[in-house]
């Protein structure tokens, strides 16, 4: 039934509802029915609130709330406080929390564009079970019992023909993993595969293995930040890309070492394009310099660490005139960068990023970042590295079944230290490839996108095909959901009720997610999912997801309403609004040695370096690029290239040379070129920019997809995926993302 | 109550180009999609130097709200109004689509929305002013470049911000008078 929709001015004469009184009706046509957005033709937020509106009683607009919610942003991993404003049972604009400290008040670009995945004709919206090959996109729809019954036949299929080890659980974080983590561990499987091997890995790792814990550092008290390739001003996170440029115009002073000028670079005191896989070099001759001219902080190296001793002759061969021939950079900018962060020491901070799947030394790397950051002494003090606080909730126990007879993981022994929790993305794919030591023949997937985010697709590819089956739980149809055989629709953000979460950090707040609507189509929470899931395989399993989210959360607050009072009449709630410093100053650390430990005793007895110890990267032969990849401020990883609002701010991915190099390969700005490495081959526009070094090449990640159900972005830019070499770090197992050479060839 | 005078005080070396601005607005204010659809932006300024020394600056903007303003001068219809708070207004009912308005506007700042046969602008979220909220764009930056008040207010943090420090307007030589103050 279609029909025209008039509109009805419910405003109070504010301006704008006085500008919304007309035209309406006589200019837009829109097919409503039983599933209005499905028919919707693609357009502004004005036709999904029209769409959505009571057909037949006229449609009321009013760009006044009517009602708010408070909840909390999903579009990245900060969880960002947020007020929705609602309208009409509509949500019309999410508004950042001011009371939510850790974003600062904030939202950014993604957080406002949340309201689409909501309102996106391409979101998920019935549970889908494949008809064609994998791959081609033919579905038919199916009601839920039909795929969870589907689903649950498959499983049990693996577990009895292989073992239950059979069935890989890939997930990424978010509120609701937990339950998707707690149906693996009651199903059976030890093969959980998470982001952190994709991701920070090797920066939880160095940072981890000195002090014991990562640390979160005090940029907004900082007065003097170095930053390694963590490009804050595109790659937000909060509080620091905020704290960084609050500091701008005072005493603050940030040094930028990128091999691209990006919009950090921007806003930097100083930019030193370095040599890509050299940042170790840098650092290495920054405590060459600091220690070699005592400019140390003796009396906590004294107090608080083991190893110092060890550490003085190791860097005898590190200068700053050494480094200079691997980084790029001058000796005497090296050497005065190092006496003005000992000058500025305490409040001096090498910010230890967050992705560091750089090199295969990266968490050496992070380890000599640490190390640098603990002889200025500057930890738990205002201006330095600090020590994440939480607050405490109530436990939700469960009970899972044992299973006789089951394999310990398939990657086992592969990565000095694997989390048995997030695994290692690498050596995992490579093994299943070999079925060695047995076989993984299903993959469940919850949020994670493998397609787009572990390097070398065609081997993820390969994997996939060799699967009995698959089956991904996600909000869009994204490449792995596209390659599934079973496709379930969840419910987003905006339309669940999550578990209360607490965000750790110097000051520890916690946030929840209240529904701004329920779930529309057939949409349904992952708590939902995995319940009835759990309901097919026995009394035992089913035992462990017998509770209600409602429950759930008041055992979380259980004696504390007063967590609840302030999570649903502001939106957040903490202890304190200011960090505590010092209060671990002569208390033990959690390392083997209770102190922070310079030298790695630990590190020396798997074989690793107990020190770092720098190996020079492999430098690419001529014609030949090294191939970076990055973030902008737009999008999340492989997540929200398609979100209407995003994908109007960029609508594809481009490939940035240096304008030397474009001529000698004669070579036009925005012609299409081919860009191919050793795995694959991708085509892109080209960007000839001077915000590159010359032997370096540039994309954003996240274009290049293989979903036709990603409709705004199928067909445009490149997958950084398809072209990277997988390459790992063998410590963490990260993989090591910026070893890849490639080809540049006219499209 | 004495007469407000809205303007908005932007810092543009805190902009990081993130567009969280340009994406509330188009929410905000129910604004259609597509590239030629938004009431405020965020310019990249022409990248400055030669590798490796280099800078860039970003330069959010929207309409100015000036004091004179040739978009009113050209309108045949009087939709084009100054309201409350020298917001410069658009009338729906009498805009007749002519886009003689757009060609007037020194700053690109108007665009022609399909949806509501009108041409639409910044109007500094009258209708959150109103409620006692900040405009949109002021509200979610992230950095806080833009600051948000009455300029008749001699103690408002715009009034305090454009004593203090040095500021430009854009394009001052068209004679616009705008209520946007850059901070140098």
């Amino acid at each position: 039934m279609s029909k025209f929709l008039r509109p009805e001015i419910i405003g109070k004469g504010s301006i704008v509802s006085r500008l919304l009184k007309r035209k309406l009706s006589r200019r837009r046509f829109l097919g409503v029915s039983s599933c209005a957005l499905g028919t919707v033709a693609l357009g502004s937020q004005l036709n999904v609130l029209k769409a959505l509106a009571e057909p037949g009683s006229g449609v009321k607009l009013s760009l006044v709330p009517d009602r708010s919610v408070f909840t909390c942003c999903e579009m990245c991993v900060n969880k960002c406080g947020v007020i929705a404003r609602m309208r009409e049972g509509v949500i019309h604009k999410l508004d950042p929390n001011p009371s939510f400290l850790r974003s600062r008040g904030m939202l950014c670009a993604r957080g406002n564009a949340g309201l689409q995945t909501v309102y996106d004709p391409d979101r998920l919206k019935y549970p889908l079970i494949r008809t064609g090959a994998r791959g081609e996109g033919k579905w038919r729809r199916a009601s839920w019992d039909e795929a969870l019954d589907l689903v649950a036949g498959k499983m049990t299929a693996v577990a009895d023909q292989y073992s239950r080890a059979g069935m890989m659980f890939v997930s990424t974080e978010g509120f609701q993993e937990e339950f998707f983590l707690r149906f693996a561990e009651c199903f059976g499987s030890p093969n959980t595969l998470r982001h952190p091997t994709l991701c920070l890995a090797s920066n939880l790792q160095g940072f981890g293995a000195t002090y014991g814990t990562n640390p979160f550092p005090d940029v907004r008290n900082a007065d003097y930040l170095i930053m390694s390739g963590a490009n804050r001003a595109e790659a937000l996170f909060t509080p620091d890309s905020i704290d960084m440029i609050a500091g701008d115009g005072g005493r603050r002073k940030l040094v930028y070492l990128d091999p691209r000028f990006t919009r950090t670079a921007a806003k930097a005191d100083e930019w030193y394009p370095i040599r890509p896989g050299t940042d170790l070099a840098f650092v290495l001759a920054m405590l060459h310099v600091i220690v070699g001219e005592k400019r140390y902080d003796r009396e906590f190296i004294d107090t608080m660490t083991v190893g110092f001793d060890e550490l003085v002759p190791h860097l005898e061969t590190y200068s700053p005139e050494w480094a200079a021939g691997e980084c790029d950079i001058p000796a005497e900018d090296i050497r005065r960068i190092a006496r003005e962060f000992a000058a500025a020491a305490p409040r001096a901070i090498y910010y230890q990023g967050r992705r560091s799947s750089f090199f295969d030394n990266d968490t050496q790397l992070r380890r000599a970042m640490a190390i640098l950051n603990v002889v200025v002494g500057n930890w738990d003090v205002k201006g330095g590295m600090l020590p994440g606080k939480k607050i405490h909730l109530g436990e939700n126990y469960y009970l899972a079944p044992w299973y006789d007879g089951v394999p310990e993981r398939l990657e086992t022994g592969d990565v000095t230290y694997l989390s048995l929790k997030d695994g290692a993305w690498k050596p995992f794919r490579d093994r299943v490839l070999a079925a060695d030591p047995y076989p993984v023949k299903g993959m469940m997937v919850y949020k994670q996108n493998p397609l787009q985010s572990v390097p070398n697709r065609s081997k993820t590819l390969a994997m996939m095909e060799q699967m009995d089956f698959i089956c991904t739980i996600d909000i869009t149809m994204s490449d792995t959901a596209w390659y599934s055989d079973v496709v379930l629709p969840e419910a987003t953000y905006l339309e669940r009720l999550d578990p209360i979460h607490v965000l750790s950090g110097p000051v520890p707040e916690a946030v929840m997610r209240q529904p701004c609507i329920e779930p529309l189509f057939e949409t349904k929470p992952n708590q939902w999912i995995m319940q009835q899931l759990a309901r097919r395989f026995g009394d035992e399993v089913a035992e462990s997801f017998n509770f209600t989210m409602e429950a759930f959360i008041a055992n979380q607050v259980e004696g504390h309403p007063e967590i609840l009072e302030a999570l649903r009449t502001r939106g957040v709630y903490r202890e304190n609004d200011e960090p505590v410093y010092g209060a671990s100053h002569g208390k033990r650390m959690k390392t083997r040695s209770g102190k922070i430990e310079i030298y790695s005793a630990k590190y020396a007895k798997e074989g690793q370096d107990p020190l770092p110890v720098y190996r020079a990267p492999q430098t690419p032969s001529r014609g030949r690029y090294r191939l970076l990849l990055g973030r902008t401020a737009y999008f999340t990883h492989g997540t929200t290239q398609n979100n209407p609002y995003l994908h109007e701010l960029m609508a594809e991915n481009s490939l940035w040379l240096h304008p030397d190099e474009a001529r000698r390969l004669g070579l036009r700005d925005g012609s299409r070129v081919r860009v191919r490495s050793s795995v694959g081959e991708e085509s892109l526009p080209l960007r000839v920019t001077e915000k590159i070094r010359p032997d370096c090449v540039y994309m954003d990640h996240g274009f290049g997809v293989l979903s036709k159900g990603l409709s705004r972005i199928h067909g445009r830019g490149a997958s950084d995926a398809a072209l990277i070499e997988d390459r790992m770090e063998p410590i963490s197992g990260n993989v090591a993302m910026h070893q890849t050479f490639v080809e540049i060839l006219p499209a | 109550m004495s007469k407000k005078r809205y303007a908005i005080v932007l810092d543009t070396r805190k902009c990081l180009d993130c567009k969280a601005c340009t994406v509330a607005c188009k929410a905000e204010n129910l604004v259609p999609l597509g590239t030629e659809n938004y009431r405020n932006w965020v310019s990249e300024g022409r990248l400055r130097g030669s590798y490796p020394r280099l800078g860039q600056e970003f330069v959010p903007g929207q309409c100015m709200q000036c004091g004179n303003t040739p978009c009113k001068r050209v309108c045949p219809t009087r939709a084009t109004g100054v309201g409350a708070g020298g917001i410069v207004t658009v009338e729906d009912k009498k805009c007749i689509g002519c886009k003689y308005c757009m060609t007037a506007c020194p700053y690109n700042a108007r665009y022609y929305n399909e949806e509501r046969g009108a041409v639409d602008k910044c109007t500094f979220c009258a209708h959150r002013i109103e409620q006692g909220r900040l405009p949109a764009c002021v509200e979610t930056c992230p950095t806080n470049v833009r600051t948000f008040g009455d300029l008749n207010d001699p103690d408002s943090e715009v009034s305090r911000l454009l004593v203090e420090r040095p500021y430009r307007v854009v394009k001052p030589e068209m004679g616009t008078k705008p209520f946007l103050f850059y901070l140098i």
